[in-house]
């Protein structure tokens, strides 16, 4: 159920935007435009017309529900190939493999623990780097069909969103690579659901169980990594740590109440202790004469864990409460605790709106947030009440995108075809600062544009402008003169279409002219020379900030 | 070129300063770490004894540090140990975000230490500040002339483009963006000093730098470092630089990442220096992190998150090859929270000589407003 008041708003930005036939109401961009380019990878002119035609309200709950697939990204996705290339070689245990050379078709989107930590065996097979961590490999390429040709756009963007918030930097071993794809599926699959269902989740995936140490924290002592994060960046969040001011539990305002306002260390190492034995089932040794089984799935293994009792969140734990009781009681008081809500609305309002959301906003959707605790679709209201808002619509485009953002936005804008995107890709979109699915620190790329808005970030986006929709470059297919015959007459024509395709509306006159200055008035006759000039314009375009800022 | 110049390196993820410059002699450090965990006095991966350290305890650097033991033999490296923020924070981005502001959150002196030290001096030159990475750290925060690459290329704009003087142009045209304006501006008019200084190949590429010593390969603190060279041999007026290497983080598997780590800090760091040659008179180096780690080692084959730290000084005019700082030992009463290495020097004292003595700035006392500020004796 919708508050009255985010009702109110949901009915009056309706009108506003039927009534008004989505009237710009930010100078330079219209207003579908500008919602399509905060909840997708980018505004399509299908995508336009379709929002003008429902209605924000109705177009966004029918994104809200949309499934994690559809048959024409099935249909890219088996389709796409990634290149495989190493030399013959042999491994310590005298296993040899053989050269390999070829584009292939991804594997592993589907695949099962079971099947994926064959690749983490270095005793029974032998095989190249290239083969164990391909999982990886395959998610991060697939990135881009989803993020660029995905009908459900809002969900992909609330993934890229999740994948930040509950960072696993797949490339660190091959470990973490193996286990990439069902954490990427699990993570789209809940990224408009129950936020605990996705903590929980989270927890017992193999992959960040892997990746922030939990998969070998037994008693004693515990290992603390995933316990600390879990706090400052799954949950709580940093702004609600406490350990510079109060070292002894009892001085946290509100805990002798049951409502501790944060959490200081020793929750921390308490909740350690509460993990142990959450590991995975790789086959490690637990005990002489035991060792785990080899599933590549979530195991839990009693002999580590630290039954006794402790106090967390102001929380006293009975001693012994049984396999996996003190993990899920720690989800439950921090997926549950008001600060949890705050800091987790906080994060989307900054993914969607604008890095210093208001105040009044957050409170309200931290109350939805509360409000539907227990709901299958709890982020899908916070979301929906969010885009509902006045707040929304009234917020001008004042993020950059950022460097994915910005290369599926050109790619979707335009209409070009990623088939099969590179590796080389991915590299140069590292040398930008984007590292797609291997972020190194758990903290997930940042959110502020302060963070993009940078030399080093603006001098790559610069060349990707012009270079990206190079099938050499990215793997992806783009005619930039595929386009009626009359808009090629002169650059001018060849703007006003791009422009329009790309934006919805007319560049500014002096915008204009910097741009048919550039290339000249008239059209290159050499169709190569026509292609460059007609790129140049289109990458010129992106480069304004009615394309750059969302 | 005579302005100083400083370099400061950033060892993100909090790193073990028990394992880099160790007690190897300490009944505590003994009973406290895992065998794999410490650093040997004997044997395969022994440490390298310092001449003279401040408490009688057998202070090592770790075997994987031989370049740094030469530089500390030499006198150009100092050592500060039992440094770091004095604030409890176990959190690495807190610790990181409060050393990089240096100062209280919110108040007229926000922003980062060297963005304060950069509004306060003004240097001029094309390129006083750079950040080598993917974005400047939290230590820039507040200014927006500091220029980010990872290599000198990426601070041109459009190079080889077929229509690059119009694209300029144009892109010039959007220099008055309040978001991404400043750093449009910034780039056109460092494409235009580099190019004037530096030669371009027959692709219109900067010419690859030819360092004057090999650096190491596959390190990506070698490979920022080389940048920092390569700017500073081209006199573009650098002043402050920050150089970040992650991966401190050894939670598990410490015994055989942290040798790899210390190994790339301590080649790529001797590197630099040889590299810099005579024009060493102009640098200093400081070597930070967020905070130390945990005395005892957790079950998992690591170390978690600890509070004192060593810090690391190089310079041609550093009282090098000495220990700074008072030692506090490890006794159980000496720790802080009875489980890490407390700090004896404040990480700000040590900055605040850097900055005094060697980059002569005059209002070092100011820079970090709510230090009492005691001199460590560096330079």
């Amino acid at each position: 159920m919708l508050s009255r008041r985010s009702f109110n708003t949901a009915s009056l930005s309706f009108l506003l935007l039927s009534k008004l036939n989505l009237e710009a109401f930010s100078k330079d961009t219209p207003a579908s435009t500008k919602i399509l380019n905060r909840l997708t990878f980018g505004s399509t002119p299908a995508q336009r017309i379709a929002l003008e035609k429902l209605g924000l309200e109705a177009w966004l709950d029918k994104e809200l529900t949309k499934p994690t697939s559809d048959a024409e990204l099935d249909r890219r996705l088996s389709e796409a190939k990634l290149w495989i290339g190493y030399e013959a070689g042999t491994d310590g245990k005298n296993h040899k493999w053989k050269k390999r050379e070829e584009m292939l078709a991804y594997q592993y989107l589907k695949a099962k623990g079971a099947s994926l930590i064959k690749l983490t065996n270095f005793e029974k097979s032998g095989m190249d780097w290239e083969e164990r961590v391909r999982p990886a490999r395959e998610v991060q390429a697939a990135a881009w069909i989803r993020a660029i040709h995905a009908d459900a756009q809002l969900r992909e963007v609330l993934t890229q969103f999740w994948h930040d918030h509950f960072n696993v930097n797949a490339n660190r071993d091959e470990a973490t690579a193996a286990f990439f794809p069902p954490y990427d599926a699990m993570l789209r699959s809940h990224a408009l659901g129950n936020f605990r269902e996705m903590l929980g989740n989270v927890a017992r995936s193999p992959a960040m169980l892997i990746y922030l140490n939990n998969n070998e924290s037994k008693a004693s002592p515990a290992n603390e990594n995933f316990a600390r994060e879990l706090f400052e960046l799954h949950t709580l969040g940093a702004m609600h740590y406490f350990n510079d001011k109060y070292t002894d539990w009892k001085s946290v305002p509100g805990v002798l109440a049951g409502q501790p306002e944060g959490y200081i260390d020793q929750d921390v190492y308490e909740s350690a202790r509460a993990f142990t034995g959450w590991t995975v089932g790789d086959g490690h040794w637990i005990a002489e004469g035991e060792d785990a089984p080899v599933t590549g799935e979530f195991l839990y293994t009693h002999g580590w864990h630290d039954p006794y009792q402790k106090r967390i969140l102001g929380v006293e734990f009975l001693p012994n409460t049984g396999p996996m009781a003190d993990g899920e009681r720690v989800l439950d008081l921090a997926a549950y605790h008001p600060a949890t809500a705050k800091f987790i609305v906080l994060k989307i309002c900054r993914r969607l709106l604008s890095d210093e959301p208001p105040d009044s906003l957050v409170q309200n959707l931290s109350e939805i947030f509360i409000a539907h605790a227990k709901a299958p679709d709890q982020i899908a209201q916070v979301v929906r009440a969010l885009v509902l808002s006045a707040e929304f619509l009234e917020t001008p485009p004042s993020k950059m995108k950022r460097p994915f953002e910005f290369v599926a936005s050109l790619y979707r804008a335009t209409g070009a075809e990623m088939s099969n995107p590179t590796m080389d890709l991915h590299y140069q979109l590292i040398n930008a600062g984007w590292m797609q699915h291997e972020w190194r620190p758990p903290t997930g790329h940042p959110d502020k544009t302060s963070h993009w808005a940078n030399t080093n970030t603006i001098s790559r986006l610069t060349a990707f402008a012009f270079s990206s929709l190079d099938e050499n470059f990215s793997g992806g297919k783009f005619d930039a003169l595929a386009i009626p015959a009359d808009a090629l007459k002169t650059t001018e024509s060849l703007l006003e279409f791009w422009e329009e395709r790309m934006m919805g509306t007319p560049l500014q006159v002096p915008q204009k002219q910097s741009i048919i200055d550039t290339v000249g008035e008239n059209v290159p006759d050499d169709s190569n020379e026509r292609q460059t000039a007609a790129r140049t314009v289109i990458g010129l375009a992106a480069l304004t900030p009615q394309f750059l800022l969302r | 070129m005579n302005d100083p110049i400083l370099v400061v390196i950033f060892l993100r993820g909090g790193a073990d300063g028990l394992s880099i410059v160790s007690p190897t002699g300490d009944a505590d450090y003994l009973a406290a770490r895992a065998p794999n965990l410490r650093v040997p006095r004997v044997g395969d991966g022994a440490g390298f004894k310092m001449r003279e350290a401040n408490a009688d305890v057998d202070f090592r650097f770790h075997g994987h540090a031989k370049g740094l033991s030469e530089l500390y033999g030499a006198g150009e490296l100092a050592v500060i140990h039992a440094c770091g923020l004095k604030d409890g924070t176990r959190s690495h981005f807190d610790a990181e975000d409060r050393m990089e502001r240096a100062s209280p959150r919110g108040g007229s002196e926000s922003g980062g230490w060297l963005a304060r030290w950069l509004k306060d001096v003004k240097p001029d030159g094309i390129l006083p500040a750079l950040a080598v990475g993917p974005a400047a750290p939290d230590s820039f925060m507040g200014v927006s002339d500091v220029a980010v690459a990872r290599e000198l290329q990426s601070l041109r704009l459009a190079p080889g483009h077929p229509y690059r003087k119009g694209v300029l142009a144009a892109l010039q045209g959007l220099g008055g963006n309040d978001v991404f304006g400043s750093a449009i501006n910034r780039l056109l008019s460092l494409t235009k000093s580099i190019e004037a200084k530096a030669a371009l190949d027959d692709n219109g590429d900067l010419k690859s730098y030819m360092s004057a010593v090999e650096y190491p390969k596959d390190n990506e603190l070698a490979d920022s470092l080389r940048t920092v060279a390569q700017v500073i041999k081209l006199d573009l007026g650098l002043r402050i630089t920050s150089v970040d290497f992650g991966g401190w983080d050894t939670h598990v598997g410490q015994s055989y990442q942290l040798p790899n780590l210390i190994d790339a800090l301590s080649s790529a760091l001797t590197s630099f220096w040889r590299d810099l040659g005579p024009l060493q008179e102009h640098v200093t180096v400081v070597t930070m992190s967020e905070f130390g780690r945990r005395l005892k080692s957790n079950d998992s084959g690591g170390t978690d998150h600890g509070h004192g730290n060593v810090m690391m000084v190089l310079g041609g005019a550093v009282k090098g090859g000495r220990m700074h700082g008072k030692w506090p030992g490890l006794k159980n009463a000496a720790l802080d929270m009875g489980a890490d290495l407390a700090i004896t020097t404040d990480y700000r004292d040590v900055l605040a000589d850097v900055l005094a003595s060697h980059m002569k700035y005059t209002n070092a006392d100011q820079l970090f407003p709510e230090l009492k500020r005691h001199s460590v004796g560096l330079i």
